[in-house]
């Protein structure tokens, strides 16, 4: 292991005393993402539990998997598809043809190809715009920079339309990571999520680029509405007309934000995070019954004026953001309430605002996003009143 | 917290300074020696009671409020007619520019001398002479249950439309009708949209469109402002046929069936300001609103 | 004289700035900054009247009832702001329509108030004028930095000259629509905070709690 012997013989430079001591958080960060930390808990209590910060995030990111390699495929898919009718345009197109694939929908690998360079771009300039951030607060704050960034990039990357320009990319990334995570303190401290935080700034600082009403398939020429600003203007009735199935939602062949088409890709991860205990059930079903009674319950109310009332449930489920920010923002276990009773309420009212955006409000057609740092706001809140309550509860069975 | 912080710090410099002469306590009657009481006039004696008397306070208080009254309304008497000026001015602005005779500098009152204001009745498209123009309050009227009629059908989300409206004609040297301006007015995304169009004589072309008060959203919305979007609005046409046809003007991302000519791009990101505009133009321009009187333009009749 | 006339005017700008420091007049911050103009006609409003409230009241101070001196104190401020908003009305049309009842709304200024009661009721009337204005133009100082911001960066310009073009007019610049809307003066005065804190951290107040923390053994 001639890296690990690398690492012990420059160690001591880091370390307190040494000549880099500033820089020992990048160190400390480059040396725990390749091993195990080596710290042990020292003071009482110990728990044994094999589940470590970095192991959390790591699952995380690996619970991303199917919804990566649907923003891959998905992407290309929907950009080849979007060529066929008005030809290619952009540097990306440039490559593809260069390398001879053609940009035939129907074949899987020229869409993936397609797909990551979309992605790929993307997901760098987050990882080096928001990692130098992350370094500059963990130098001077001596703290150590912490894996969870790598999920709030990835989940970052994942929730932006492929037409973002990259320099927005950048910007939201470092306001997500500045105002969103470190100045509360780092990971741990952060009441909001960083990368809805950092999405929520593109979403109001360049609202018309992002902000969920037109289609976002990278091809000049291409206009059209989401399927919510669809459903919103003329009922969901109408996506049939323009060829979108519920099971195309569901499975995530619409054109929308890089990763968050695909029910089912989210909901292959959130088996996986359910089973590896890393998201709390209660938030998922509270988040599901809130947003399946009040959907029920405007369905009921009925609108003549407003077709979203009619949606139905399951079509809530499959469009916009809802499945992606279920799985792994609403579980996100920082920003969510974190008492048992809470969790179901702090879901139930996300689900609540999701509807409640989508439906009612005519600026947004979308609301998982705004729905979740909604919630993030009112989490601590939800624990306090919960624990108050518990606190009454037993002091009145002990008087 | 910062609340502790400032009270601390002018707590510091507040009681560093703090004398007692200036407050004198607890003295209840004016100085005890008799001869320098009488020497006093009425102001000194007064000054001098404690300021805590129940008959101070009185006084105190009634002067105050009398002395303040004053100020306040003789700065409100004395600045009307120039607020009033204002006022009549800023809508004047926004007809001059609408009209295109907008240059920086311009003397706008001299300028706006060259419209003519009419009280137009809608349903007939006439002119009435019930009303002063210069004095008839558009607004006021679209209120009063007596000058409007609430709407059934209200495409452009105004309620109540007024019955008579106050329009503007702008003359060539020669005497003939050069432009009609016609205020237009409907609800956006958050707010109502008031405006200006300049229809030219032809009483189907139309000149401009400018918006004089809304609060859409800055930056989307509100870009129902922006010079590049009004500059899309000249030369478009109402109506098909030399406005013998249908209305076909429409704001929308893609052209009508009756042509470019007849289609202003929405703007981008502003989905709900833009139909919002589509819709108020469409209802003004339609037979409900000023068609009767565009069409008495058309046959030359104004 | 504990201060001199000097510092009374310069403190308020950084070392003891109503907006960072006492964290007073926010709402005003948030509503009036989305352009320089804007601003500026705030700044010189809100000065005065906190220049001449203080002056005022000082004048009254030893005549003035404790048990209405509020009252008093507001009956003044509220009159001096109602001839601020008719000239404003009379002379700067567009602006006092931009600024609405935020003008009205200064009334309701704590920095105004807690001037009034704090100094000026103890204070003699240059120097409670003096520590009036001075208190004016440090709510300015921020305010002006915030329309700076917000200006140059929601709509590309300063003073309503266009510097950055933007894309909609045929430029380059791709303007921020978040610092267009009210809330962006939220996080710009946070990080005007921030960095004056940083740069004087005497500012910084007291933890209210500490985080124990367990030796290892």
């Amino acid at each position: 292991m001639g890296l690990r012997n690398f690492f012990d013989r420059i160690e001591p430079h880091f370390v307190n005393g040494g000549k880099w001591e500033r820089y020992f958080p990048v160190y400390e960060m480059v040396e725990s993402f390749l091993y195990t930390p080596k710290t042990v808990t020292t003071a009482a209590p110990h728990a044994r539990s094999y589940v470590d910060m970095k192991r959390i995030m790591t699952y995380v990111v690996l619970a991303t998997i199917p919804c990566i390699l649907m923003a891959l495929y998905n992407t290309g898919y929907q950009t080849n598809i979007a060529i066929g009718e008005y030809g290619p345009s952009g540097w990306r197109a440039a490559i593809i043809e260069a390398l001879g694939i053609g940009f035939n929908p129907a074949n899987p690998l020229a869409n993936m190809l397609h797909g990551l360079l979309y992605f790929l771009p993307i997901y760098i300039v987050t990882l080096v715009a928001g990692g130098i951030f992350e370094v500059i607060f963990a130098t001077v704050r001596r703290h150590e920079v912490n894996e969870g960034f790598l999920v709030s990039s990835m989940l970052y990357a994942l929730i932006l339309p492929a037409t973002t320009p990259l320099w927005q990319v950048a910007l939201g990334i470092i306001f997500g990571v500045v105002i969103g995570k470190e100045v509360f303190g780092g990971t741990g401290k952060n009441f909001l999520n960083p990368a809805l935080t950092g999405r929520a700034f593109l979403y109001f600082a360049y609202p018309a680029q992002l902000s969920g009403d037109s289609v976002w398939v990278p091809v000049d020429g291409f206009t059209g509405a989401t399927a919510l600003a669809v459903s919103a203007a003329d009922g969901f009735q109408e996506l049939a007309g323009r060829g979108m199935t519920w099971w195309d939602s569901f499975l995530g062949f619409v054109p929308g934000s890089l990763g968050e088409t695909s029910t089912l890709a989210a909901l292959l991860g959130l088996a996986f995070l359910l089973a590896t205990k890393i998201a709390n059930y209660r938030m998922v079903v509270g988040c599901l019954g809130g947003m399946i009674v009040f959907s029920l319950l405007l369905n009921w109310i009925g609108s003549d004026t407003n077709p979203m009332f009619a949606m139905p449930w399951y079509w809530h489920l499959v469009l916009g953001g809802y499945a992606f920010g279920l799985v792994f923002m609403v579980t996100e276990p920082v920003s969510g309430a974190h008492t048992n009773l809470g969790r179901y309420i702090y879901g139930a009212l996300i689900g609540f605002m999701v509807v409640m955006i989508r439906v009612i409000n005519p600026a947004f057609p979308e609301g998982m996003m705004l729905a979740i740092l909604f919630g993030n706001v009112f989490a601590p809140l939800i624990d306090y009143f919960v624990v108050q309550a518990n606190i009454r509860r037993r002091a009145r069975r002990n008087v | 917290m910062s609340e502790n912080n400032t009270e601390n710090r002018n707590g510091q410099d507040t009681e560093a300074k703090f004398t007692p002469e200036m407050n004198p306590p607890d003295r209840d009657l004016p100085a005890p020696e008799g001869e320098v009481v009488t020497s006093k006039g009425f102001l000194r004696r007064f000054l001098d009671t404690p300021a805590d008397n129940t008959a101070k306070t009185m006084v105190v208080a009634l002067g105050l409020c009398f002395v303040a009254s004053m100020i306040v309304s003789a700065a409100a008497v004395s600045l009307r007619p120039l607020q009033e000026q204002n006022a009549a001015l800023d809508k004047q602005v926004n007809i001059v520019q609408v009209a295109g005779l907008y240059e920086d500098g311009i003397d706008v009152a001299e300028t706006f001398e060259a419209f003519e204001p009419h009280v137009l009745e809608l349903a007939t498209g006439e002119f009435t002479d019930q009303f002063d123009p210069y004095q008839f309050d558009d607004r006021a009227a679209a209120d009063d249950v007596t000058l409007s009629a609430p709407l059934d059908d209200d495409p452009a989300n105004i309620g109540r439309q007024a019955n008579y409206v106050t329009v503007y004609l702008l003359r060539n040297e020669d005497g003939s009708l050069d432009k009609v301006i016609l205020p237009v007015y409907g609800y956006g995304l958050w707010s109502t949209l008031y405006g200006f169009i300049a229809v030219e004589e032809d009483g189907n072309t139309i000149y401009g469109l400018q918006f004089y008060e809304h609060a859409e959203t800055p930056g989307l919305g509100a870009e129902v402002d922006n010079p590049r979007w009004k500059a899309l609005w000249n030369d478009k046409l109402l109506r098909t046929d030399d406005g013998k046809g249908e209305l076909a003007i429409t704001v929308a991302k893609t052209a009508p069936p009756a042509g470019e000519d007849y289609h202003i791009d929405a703007l981008s990101g502003a989905t709900l300001t833009s139909r919002g505009v589509d819709n108020l133009i469409r209802f003004w321009m339609s037979e409900r609103g000023f068609e009767p009187f565009l069409e008495r333009v058309r046959a030359g009749e104004i | 004289m504990a201060q001199t006339y000097r510092t009374m005017l310069v403190d308020p700008m950084v070392d003891n700035n109503p907006i960072t420091l006492q964290v007073l007049g926010i709402c005003s911050a948030l509503a009036v900054t989305s352009s320089l103009q804007v601003a500026m006609v705030m700044t010189i409003a809100v000065t005065l009247v906190t220049g001449f409230s203080s002056m005022f009241i000082s004048v009254l101070r030893s005549q003035i009832p404790s048990s209405i001196r509020i009252i008093v104190q507001m009956i003044i401020i509220a009159s001096l702001v109602i001839v601020v908003d008719q000239v404003l009305k009379a002379y700067a049309y567009e602006i006092s329509k931009t600024l609405s009842v935020f003008v009205g709304l200064i009334i309701t200024n704590c920095i105004v108030m807690g001037r009034a009661e704090a100094f000026a009721m103890k204070n003699p009337p240059f120097a409670s004028f003096v520590d009036g204005v001075g208190n004016g133009l440090g709510y300015g100082l921020i305010l002006m930095l915030v329309g700076f911001i917000r200006e140059f960066l929601g709509s590309g310009s300063v003073f309503g000259i266009t510097v950055l073009q933007t894309v909609n007019n045929g430029g380059w610049y791709v303007p921020n629509g978040l610092l267009l809307l009210p809330p962006s003066a939220f996080f710009i005065i946070g990080l005007i905070i921030w960095a004056f804190r940083s740069w004087k951290p005497e500012q910084v107040e007291d933890r209210e709690y500490r985080i124990q923390t367990v030796e290892a053994h």
